[in-house]
């Protein structure tokens, strides 16, 4: 029979000469830049985040610079928007970015530990391309049940990396938001417009104080 | 067993429910075919009968709300961990035997011995599955089901659907639900030996333990969403994909890139800061 492990062990001298003619010097290099990112994350969310008696107006403040300087709010915002983006007035792009970054900030606010905090180990990491890698996590559940998956989806520019993605169990979030969206603009005609106005409202109803 | 299959699943009633649903709530109405983009869209998504689906999501959510989620929140608020954590052990090698059948359905023979040792251990040693003894000895589980093993067939999902109590689902994993309840060794022994109670019992436990598990994400993704049933439906599918997939690498899907948006620098990020303040 023909274990995996046979087949890895044929596969891998190929694999690796592969790896050597295709993947510049620096590729470990990135590997690692992409972890101690992810790491340094989790650390910025215990530190900032984590300390008790800390307002909710401020920790919101916190996490937007946090969220801002990790994530490609840009990038994702529009990703999300999918082909309503082109459609979009230049007026209603920019309103729409502002809105979607405030709805990541507090919808994330007091749950982002759960993804990044204390618990985040990170398991293994690849290069997908010449600019994006792939960290995979585990969220080590303090009440014993199995660990939670986090995969996380690294872009760079230059020096600059940036989060594009975060899987759960499989489940991306951009994804999901592209869902979301999509079904509020097909139910209003397609008008960007209409999704702007929930967005406005979900927003205002999210940072109310008692809804935490 | 067809015979007691009968008496739990009141056929004719989910029939008249059924037919009662598509006479109110009707198909999707299909986009302008000029519109390109719009019916790719309207294909991808994959909900021919959304009105009828949304009204059964309603009705879910209204049971959901005035059952199912008090009593599983009470459980989890009020029923000692060691009682839960007892329960949940309990229902999972309850369920060993149709995942060692899929397993092997599936022709995963490492993971269908993984199962069968899980089975013998926890059953054994573990107190008839009181104690996953398997799971703190670094033998993992996984779960499978009959909906997963028709995906690796290469049988299609068809439609989505939302089923009454049972929530999302396909025609695919419609027909996993009932195969996996028809050969399931616990609901053959209850159905032979007239014991419906113990099925209802296991279902009921089962449903419950499995909404206090997942309250939070789910209280999480009801607030912060704008159409809760739509994120459902794009969660549902992209989880059972990777279920099928039993968590290896997927195809690559699209997703957001960096050169899509020449914004993305350190400097927009603070102008995005600053314009928020």
């Amino acid at each position: 029979m023909i274990t995996r492990r046979s087949v890895l062990a044929l596969l891998g001298p190929v694999v690796a000469i592969a790896l050597l003619l295709a993947v510049p010097a620096a590729a470990g290099d990135f590997e690692q830049r992409a972890e101690k990112f992810i790491v340094s994350l989790a650390q910025q969310a215990i530190d900032s985040l984590a300390k008790p008696g800390v307002q909710r107006g401020e920790r919101i403040k916190r996490f937007r610079v946090m969220f801002n300087d990790h994530f490609a709010v840009h990038a994702i915002g529009r990703f999300v928007l999918g082909r309503h983006w082109q459609q979009a007035t230049d007026k209603e792009q920019a309103e729409y970015l502002v809105l979607f970054e405030d709805l990541m900030v507090v919808s994330y606010v007091d749950r982002f530990q759960k993804y990044a905090g204390e618990n985040l180990r990170v398991v293994k990491s690849r290069i997908e391309g010449d600019s994006t890698a792939t960290v995979f996590t585990e969220i080590v559940r303090p009440d014993a049940g199995p660990a939670v998956q986090v995969i996380w989806r690294i872009g760079a520019k230059g020096d600059m990396l940036k989060i594009l993605d975060v899987l759960v169990e499989g489940t991306s979030l951009s994804q999901t938001l592209r869902a979301d969206f999509g079904s509020i603009i097909r139910q209003r005609e397609g008008k960007v417009a209409a999704l702007i106005h929930e967005l406005r409202l979900k927003t205002a109803e999210l940072k109310l104080p008692d809804k935490n | 067993m067809t015979a007691s299959v009968r008496r739990i699943l009141p056929f004719r009633a989910i029939v008249f429910v059924a037919a009662l649903l598509i006479l109110t709530g009707g198909c999707a109405i299909a986009p302008n075919p000029a519109d390109r983009e719009a019916v790719a869209e309207f294909a991808a998504l994959n909900d021919p009968a959304e009105p009828t689906n949304r009204t059964v999501f309603a009705i879910n959510r209204g049971i959901d709300a005035v059952i199912l989620k008090p009593v599983a929140t009470f459980y989890r608020d009020y029923i000692p961990k060691f009682f839960q954590d007892r329960v949940n052990d309990v229902l999972d090698n309850l369920r060993s035997p149709v995942i060692f059948v899929n397993d092997l359905l599936q022709g995963e023979i490492d993971r269908a011995i993984a199962t069968l040792a899980r089975f013998v251990v926890n059953s054994t040693w573990g107190l008839a599955g009181l104690n996953d003894i398997a799971t703190a000895i670094g033998m993992e589980g996984h779960d499978e089901d009959f909906g997963q093993t028709l995906a690796v067939w290469g049988v299609p999902e068809g439609p989505y659907v939302m089923l009454p109590l049972f929530g999302p689902s396909n025609p695919r994993d419609t027909v996993g639900l009932v195969v996996d309840f028809l050969v399931d060794p616990f609901n053959v022994w209850a159905g032979n030996t007239n014991r419906d109670y113990a099925i209802l019992s296991r279902t009921g436990a089962r449903g419950v333990d499995q909404r206090a598990v997942h309250m939070e994400a789910l209280d999480d993704i009801e607030r912060t969403s704008l159409d809760y049933y739509a994120s459902i439906r794009s969660l549902y599918r992209q989880r059972r994909a990777e279920e099928i997939r039993n968590g290896k690498p997927s195809a690559t899907m699209p997703a957001p890139g960096l050169s899509q948006a020449p914004a993305d620098g350190p400097a927009a990020a603070s102008d995005q800061a600053a314009r928020t303040q």
